[in-house]
């Protein structure tokens, strides 16, 4: 009985801190949103849900249908994301897997290389890459002299040589990648690390090819792993502003975190902001609640077989 | 004042809420009455609790909270209240800290040290990025400042409506008579400069790099046009990240081309969203970046040409070349009349504790070597100082040819327009055609 309320009293200062930090203030979001605004433009939030006022929310529906003026911002922000996520996979798998497997010895020095930039503020290593990339930088010389500008140039993906700060979409794709990989290769190299070896070796005894054993039991296995780090990354980069602003501030890169940035910290339409604030936070719940049913599924998939 | 989004909730209660939104603000719209050019004060708490707005005479739009919003045709006088009054003549001088808030880099470092010195006071310069976030701040309560810089036209209301300001007292203001353009010591946005005193002037104009730009901008006949013929320099041009700045631009070229004098403070949604759409256009001809850092990216190349205020395509030249850049490949254009003309405010702050040493502050600013040394040596931005000329700066060597006209003299201020602050509504229908922009 005691040790009960010890374990309970071990949870309160991280139940009292989501609930502040949270939901009180998620809620605050919510009383916005379902406000008003005075005659001072300022927000008017409605505390009471029975007086919530839908129009705002609504309309700012409206802005997402097809055709709407939100709806190429929405879909850009998709595609956005789905591509950096896309590509982390296919960079952060094989480095996770290497560490995880192969590395022996360097494991902790390689994990600690992954973590080592993250002591850099996320915004100093964005504004380090501007200068790297700018049409005089170090990077853009790599690049050039690599021959990878060429390759992109040839795909239509950069307008021009050394352009890279020309407001190019794959600019910003690839900024996101840089910033956020890391939180993606960290719980997948977990997940493979957890992966008991027997379970290859017994794949191999059975005459798997080492290419067999690893679609049929590793890359299952990690499944956990992938969808994760695919979360963890995918959530911050929805509502990632400063990144197509530093790199890119071009109208054809903004994304929807751009689009909230704009109606909160400048202009008449806070309202509008928090609506709009609320629409997107309910799109990645969602997206949450996939990754929770996938992930518990896949718990309970590895427990009956 | 129900509101145009605002429909019934969920529980299909009919909402007074819309109204009790209003209330919010009732108590500063209060017992308003405004005329074409009154000298009569607005904006005191002198009425009943019932609004005022309907009393109101001009057939004007209201502002926030249901004040006049001020025009050259339509001058305002705000009220000196009995609960806030200016500070007693003849006060000695407060012990400092003095707390300033300001945008970034926008003094310059060597005048503010001098002023300390000569107080013998510290100075605490606190920023902020934008006016909305600046009144934001200062509305909530949770700063404090002694003296507020930056603002404009386009927020004067909100600084009233809010209460942010404590009215000034002239007799510890000398220069403000003495050096100040008259039309900008007794502006029509606040007769008599009641709350506010002028720090600097600009335009909005094109700055662009004449070293990698071949077109003659200036010579165009309509300049603001070589944005949208801009394909040769895709990705390094630039349109002010301002969403009256930049949607005036296609008002003014459009006004420009026909010949006629365009209202840029209009609240007409046609006038609006089209010129949304013409900045929109720009994306497939040019796919401008939108910022104001340009005066980093243009000394640096990093843009070539930018839709700029005048003050910061000159300290780009003062301040932000690289080394071997010489300043006269900067350019700059603004036209004659017709185009966007602003001045930011020195403002005492209401709940400032050091009254004195903040007047002595803006005194100090308003005085001409004063004023003098912060522009040229730093800021760029041109004190409404009326011993200041272009032509002298030139002869000097310290403005190259081409910036010539990121000087504003005093006649192009009425020949333009500033960009005032809007009806409530009003304000929407540029923040909505704003957004669409961006939304790209």
């Amino acid at each position: 009985m005691g040790s009960r309320w010890t374990w309970r009293l071990v949870a309160l200062p991280g139940v009292v801190w989501l609930s502040v930090f949270f939901l009180a203030a998620f809620y605050a979001v919510l009383a916005v949103a379902f406000g008003n605004q005075d005659t001072l433009s300022q927000p008017v939030p409605h505390w009471n849900p029975l007086d919530w006022n839908v129009g705002y929310v609504l309309d700012m529906l409206d802005n997402f249908t097809s055709g709407g003026p939100f709806w190429t911002v929405s879909l850009r922000t998709v595609e956005f994301v789905a591509i950096a996520v896309a590509l982390s996979l296919l960079i952060g798998y094989p480095v996770a897997y290497f560490t995880a497997r192969h590395a022996g010895r360097w494991k902790g020095a390689i994990l600690l290389a992954l973590i080592l930039p993250l002591w850099i503020n996320y915004l100093m290593r964005m504004l380090a890459w501007i200068n790297l990339l700018a049409p005089d930088g170090i990077g853009s010389d790599v690049l050039h002299s690599t021959g990878i500008e060429w390759l992109f140039l040839q795909v239509g993906l950069l307008d021009e040589p050394g352009g890279w700060l020309n407001g190019q979409p794959i600019t910003v794709i690839l900024a996101l990648l840089y910033g956020y990989l890391p939180f993606f290769i960290l719980p997948l190299f977990v997940a493979i690390d957890r992966i008991d070896g027997r379970q290859l070796d017994a794949a191999r005894d059975l005459g798997a090819s080492p290419a067999s054993a690893f679609f049929r039991v590793t890359l299952p296995l990690s499944m956990p792993g992938i969808l994760a780090g695919a979360v963890l990354i995918a959530l911050p980069m929805f509502g990632d502003y400063y990144t197509a602003d530093l790199v890119s501030a071009s109208t054809q890169t903004n994304m929807i975190g751009n689009q909230i940035d704009e109606f909160m910290r400048q202009g008449s339409e806070k309202v509008t902001g928090a609506a709009l604030t609320l629409l997107l936070s309910v799109f990645l719940l969602a997206l949450m609640f996939y990754y929770l049913r996938t992930t518990r599924r896949a718990g309970t998939t590895a427990q009956t077989t | 004042m129900a509101h145009p989004k605002d429909r019934p909730g969920i529980t299909r209660r009919q909402l007074a809420k819309g109204a009790a939104g209003a209330v919010a603000g009732a108590g500063v719209a209060a017992g308003l009455a405004a005329c074409e050019n009154t000298t009569t004060p607005v904006g005191a708490d002198t009425g009943g609790p019932t609004g005022a707005a309907a009393e109101l005479v001009v057939p004007k739009p209201t502002g926030p909270a249901g004040l006049p919003l001020p025009r050259t045709d339509n001058s305002v006088t705000w009220a000196i209240t009995d609960e806030n009054k200016p500070v007693k003549d003849g006060r000695s001088q407060e012990q400092g800290p003095l707390r300033v808030y300001n945008y970034a880099d926008y003094f310059d470092p060597t005048t503010l040290k001098k002023f300390q010195k000569q107080f013998d006071t510290k100075v605490e310069v606190a920023t902020y990025n934008s006016a909305d976030e600046a009144i934001a701040k200062l509305s909530s309560g949770s700063v404090a400042f002694d003296v507020i810089v930056g603002l404009s036209g386009s927020n004067v209301v909100d600084l009233i409506a809010h209460k942010l300001l404590a009215p000034l007292n002239h007799s510890y203001l000398p220069n403000l008579e003495k050096n100040i353009w008259p039309e900008l010591a007794d502006p029509f946005y606040d007769r008599g400069s009641r709350y506010t005193v002028p720090y600097v002037v600009w335009m909005d104009g094109i700055g662009w790099r004449n070293d990698k730009v071949k077109e003659d901008v200036a010579g165009m006949d309509v300049p603001w046009d070589i944005f949208w013929k801009a394909q040769a320099y895709r990705g390094k041009v630039g349109i002010l990240d301002d969403r009256r700045d930049a949607l005036s631009m296609p008002m003014q070229r459009d006004a420009m081309r026909k010949g006629v004098r365009p209202d840029l403070n209009t609240e007409d949604p046609d006038v609006v969203n089209k010129a949304q759409s013409d900045l929109s256009a720009l994306s497939p001809i040019c796919n401008p970046k939108v910022t104001i850092t340009d005066y980093q990216t243009l000394p640096e190349g990093k843009t070539v040409l930018h839709h700029s205020w005048s003050g910061d395509v000159l300290a780009a030249a003062f301040y932000y070349l690289p080394k071997g850049t010489k300043p006269d490949v900067l350019s700059f254009w603004r036209p004659e009349q017709n185009g966007v003309v602003q001045n930011d405010f020195l403002c005492v702050g209401r709940s400032t504790s050091r009254p004195v040493l903040a007047h002595a502050f803006l005194n100090f600013y308003l005085d001409e070597k004063n004023a003098y040394d912060n522009f040229v040596n730093f800021n760029g931005y041109t004190p409404p100082q009326k011993n200041l000329d272009a032509e002298t700066l030139i002869k000097q060597g310290l403005i190259p040819k081409t910036l010539e006209q990121t000087i504003i003299p005093p006649d192009l201020f009425a020949a333009n327009q500033e960009l005032l602050q809007l009806s409530v509504e009003g304000e929407r229908v540029w923040d909505d055609a704003w957004s669409k922009f961006k939304a790209g």
